[in-house]
């Protein structure tokens, strides 16, 4: 008996240390065509990962002791995608309904930070597919949603895989499906400035009892709870702009009011557009609107040319507008986040450069939710979120051969690989029975 | 009257198709014939609407009009074999058994998404009743001859298949309004009950038919009821069956309906969890009809896993990739080239599956879903090969006649960004 409780707590170190070893991998990828996307042509094969971060991109670095090494011969090395607009981490537990869109017109509070279920089935079949960090809401059905976060794709707890908490809040312009007030795009934008003229009046109160606070030298814990409200504190800082309204658009009129409410209130404004957005391409490449694409796939107008929509990419880019893709993977319409390649390679299909698609998929998403200086690119110092992958993520069939996130080696698993080895064994077994 | 009519339509086309057939040659593409290999450089001819010759050193006939595709591929038009476009209406959600419904009655040639559809190199489909009733309608397989008569639309003399759906959505649809079904128990009673009604239906009509024959005299007709109707040819297997399910017991279930009642099961649409019953598939001899990487969009569609399609293929499934959607239904060709993402099928197969396994699963294969001689001349030209998914449809041809040409129909045509 003591002896295998000895043989137990053995192995149990064991697997600690080893587990210690994982937490700081030092990772060194050879061979590889690495495609940096930003930082210039990488001059050499080999990228060397050491406490998390990109620390050399180089020819022939010497294996450092420890390190583990994956040879790239003939694949490609690509920064991790990051995927925007997905329900990621909290789509909710298998078969019971998702965590996503709380009921209520405006509900700026919620947060989804709150929901992160790092069990999420969603996770590992989103890495494995090459994408290491996602832009997660809160929801979309309704005026005000909520905020949304970042989250690099690693982590056995909510705060491991956190990258960036409340990076927009998220409006809907067109969110006129309810039976109640607002049901109309007018109405909408009413409620929103009376919300948004709210949450101002709110800040400046908010300034003026700080300033009284400051002068009485007292801690923060002395203002009357009572007039704190959840809703306006989560507006204030998008009315102040230091945290972007991002705008979901479904047609021309919504993006005009957007447009219009981010000029008005000065709002860090962000455009995801469904249709119509090329209309005003001109106007949002003049005020610098980042824009979230998420129409590549939608159906024409009868009177539109057929590839109107898979063209679109190319304009936004040929316009100079900095561009994302929408993953559609929010809501329980799909979990495919993996599959935001698809709209980036129809749209190199016409007429969209492949690097550009590319920076679509990578750093200009970083870049409309300011962690560009962390990931997006293959950089020295950058978060070691790399796949590689055995073609361009533009051909459908690549495979994702590895996934490195925050410097750790993830296994290429997920409940789908489950699934298979399962009932590969168990179709199988019956066939010999036969 | 719905069978009768269209066995007039049926044969009122059979005389008038031959009329629009068109002559055509397509000359220097890469021709991937899908039976017999890759030809390089090779010229294909079209007469009358029929292929009449493939190959490298084709001597083409004088009169024919030619269009050079030098450096472009050419594969079978594609085939998508689960379908809704083209429809006015898609679910007859009053009744969870409608067999009298017949979706050709539905049918719009002037519908937008045929145009579209047509853009993603698509010359034929298999447009459905939708999922609400346990039997729904009679599918309709069409051409998508855009803005035609639907008596060109309509392929003549092929059999048509009966709709059926079990699971969420008729549980849903009629659970909502208190009725039944409202289980899977449900949905399995209301099937049940009523193919025991047409077999006894039909053998009434049988009698009387007998009778009637022997010179029997005094004799009453049974009364007709449209619903019967419809099942007693499924009975008789004048019809076949194309079943909605995504779980694995409900796939073995319907397998095992249709053998208890002599019914021709074609194709588990859907199917998600075909991968889990591979082997009770492929020994039924029932065609997967799914998509490739979809899961989780609603709580049947869990267990999708684009891994399975190994286990299919190597169980010997028969396998095609259909979209269900207008959306999926204009790049069928990107979904055949995830196939080789997530499986070690070959390539050929992966296109069979939007080609000639999808005319296998609609009894056309015959008549399309290769390029062989005396084949349907229906053509997609893509700019690269069709599996490199930055690829576009250049041009779509049925029977002869070009419907789609991105020359002429796309932004670019119009000069660009607007």
């Amino acid at each position: 008996m003591k002896k295998f409780t000895r043989i137990y707590f053995l192995l149990f170190v064991l697997i600690l240390l080893a587990n210690a070893g994982k937490a700081a991998d030092t990772i060194l990828i050879k061979n590889g065509t690495i495609v940096p996307i930003e930082g210039g042509i990488a001059a050499g094969n080999d990228l060397l990962i050491e406490n998390g971060k990109i620390s050399r991109i180089g020819k022939d670095i010497p294996t450092p002791a420890g390190a583990e090494v994956i040879d790239a011969a003939g694949k490609y090395v690509y920064p991790g995608l990051v995927a925007v607009m997905t329900a990621v981490g909290v789509t909710g537990y298998p078969r019971a309904g998702n965590d996503t869109d709380e009921v209520g017109t405006a509900t700026p509070q919620m947060d989804p930070y709150d929901a992160i279920n790092p069990e999420d089935d969603c996770i590992e079949v989103t890495r494995i597919g090459g994408v290491t960090t996602v832009h997660t809401i809160s929801g979309s059905r309704s005026v005000i949603n909520g905020k949304s976060v970042i989250l690099h794709l690693e982590g056995t707890l909510a705060e491991d895989m956190i990258a960036k908490r409340y990076v927009a809040q998220i409006f809907n312009a067109g969110a006129t499906e309810q039976n109640k007030y607002p049901s109309t795009n007018p109405g909408i934008v009413s409620f929103l400035r009376s919300k948004l003229d709210e949450a101002k009046e709110y800040a400046k109160k908010q300034s003026e009892q700080g300033k009284k606070i400051e002068d009485k030298d007292s801690r923060e814990g002395d203002r009357k709870d009572s007039s704190k409200r959840m809703d306006m504190e989560a507006l204030v800082p998008v009315v102040t702009g230091k945290v972007p309204a991002l705008f979901i658009t479904n047609s021309e009129v919504n993006i005009r009011n957007a447009l219009a409410l981010i000029e008005e209130y000065k709002l860090k404004g962000i455009i995801r557009a469904g249709h119509g957005i090329l209309k005003y391409a001109d106007r949002i490449a003049k005020a610098d609107i980042p824009v979230i694409w998420a129409g590549t796939e939608s159906l024409p107008q009868r009177w539109e040319p057929h590839d109107l929509n898979y063209h679109t990419a190319a304009v936004l880019e040929e316009k100079g507008i900095l561009f994302t893709f929408d993953s559609g993977g929010y809501g329980p319409g799909s979990r495919n986040v993996r599959d935001i390649n698809r709209p980036a390679a129809i749209s190199v299909a016409h007429g969209l450069p492949e690097d550009a698609a590319l920076k679509a998929l990578t750093i200009n998403p970083a870049k409309i939710f300011g962690i560009d200086d962390e990931v997006g690119s293959i950089e020295k110092g950058k978060i070691a979120n790399v796949a590689i992958w055995s073609g361009s993520p533009m051909q459908e069939r690549s495979r994702v051969e590895a996934v490195i996130i925050k410097g750790k080696l993830i296994p290429m698993t997920s409940f789908q690989t489950r699934l298979y080895d399962k009932f590969r064994k168990i179709v199988g077994e019956r066939k010999k029975k036969k | 009257m719905g069978k009768k009519c269209f066995l007039i339509l049926i044969a009122m086309t059979l005389i008038t198709s031959s009329m629009w057939a068109q002559d055509l040659a397509l000359k220097g593409g890469t021709i991937l014939t899908i039976t017999k290999g890759t030809i390089e450089q090779g010229t294909i001819v079209i007469q009358r609407g029929r292929i009449t010759a493939v190959g490298k050193d084709v001597v083409i006939p004088d009169g024919i009009p030619v269009i050079d595709v030098t450096g472009k591929y050419i594969m079978p038009g594609i085939i998508d074999s689960h379908s809704h476009i083209a429809l006015t209406d898609v679910n007859e959600a009053t009744d969870p058994v409608t067999p009298q419904i017949w979706m050709w009655e539905a049918l719009d040639p002037g519908s937008d998404s045929i145009r579209t559809t047509l853009a993603g190199g698509v010359t034929t489909v298999k447009t459905m009743h939708g999922s609400a009733n346990v039997i729904g309608g009679v599918n309709v397989s069409i051409k998508l001859k855009y803005d035609r008569p639907i008596e060109e639309l309509i392929i003549p003399g092929v059999r048509q298949q009966l709709k059926m759906a079990l699971g969420e959505n008729p549980k849903r649809v009629y659970g909502e309004k208190g009725r039944s079904p409202s289980t899977r128990m449900g949905n399995a009673y209301v099937a049940r009950k009523a193919f025991v009604e047409a077999q006894e239906y039909k053998a009434k009509w049988d009698r009387y038919e007998k009778e009637k024959a022997a010179g029997k005299e005094d004799l009453t007709a049974p009364k007709k009821d449209l619903k019967m109707e419809t099942l007693k040819m499924a009975l008789e297997k004048k019809l076949s069956v194309d079943c909605h399910t995504y779980r694995a017991e409900e796939i073995v279930w319907i397998i095992n309906f249709c053998k208890e009642f002599g019914l021709d099961l074609i194709q588990i649409s859907h199917c998600i969890d075909g991968y889990k019953v591979a082997d009770v598939m492929a020994e039924a001899g029932v065609f997967y009809g799914g998509w490739v990487d979809s899961w989780g969009f609603k709580e049947e569609a869990y267990d999708g896993c684009p891994y399975g399609m190994q286990i299919m293929y190597d169980a010997g499934t028969k396998m095609v990739i259909n979209s269900d959607s207008p959306v999926v239904g204009r790049y069928l060709f990107r979904e055949a080239a995830k196939v080789l993402k997530y499986t070690d099928i070959p390539e050929n197969e992966a296109l069979k599956m939007i080609t000639l396994n999808a005319a296998e699963s609609m009894e056309l294969e015959d008549r399309i879903g290769s390029l062989e001689i005396g084949k349907d001349g229906d053509i997609a030209v893509f700019d690269k090969h069709p599996l490199d998914t930055t690829t576009k449809c250049m041009m779509t041809v049925i029977e002869g006649e070009v419907f789609f040409d991105y020359a002429r129909q796309s932004v670019t045509a119009k000069g660009g960004s607007r």
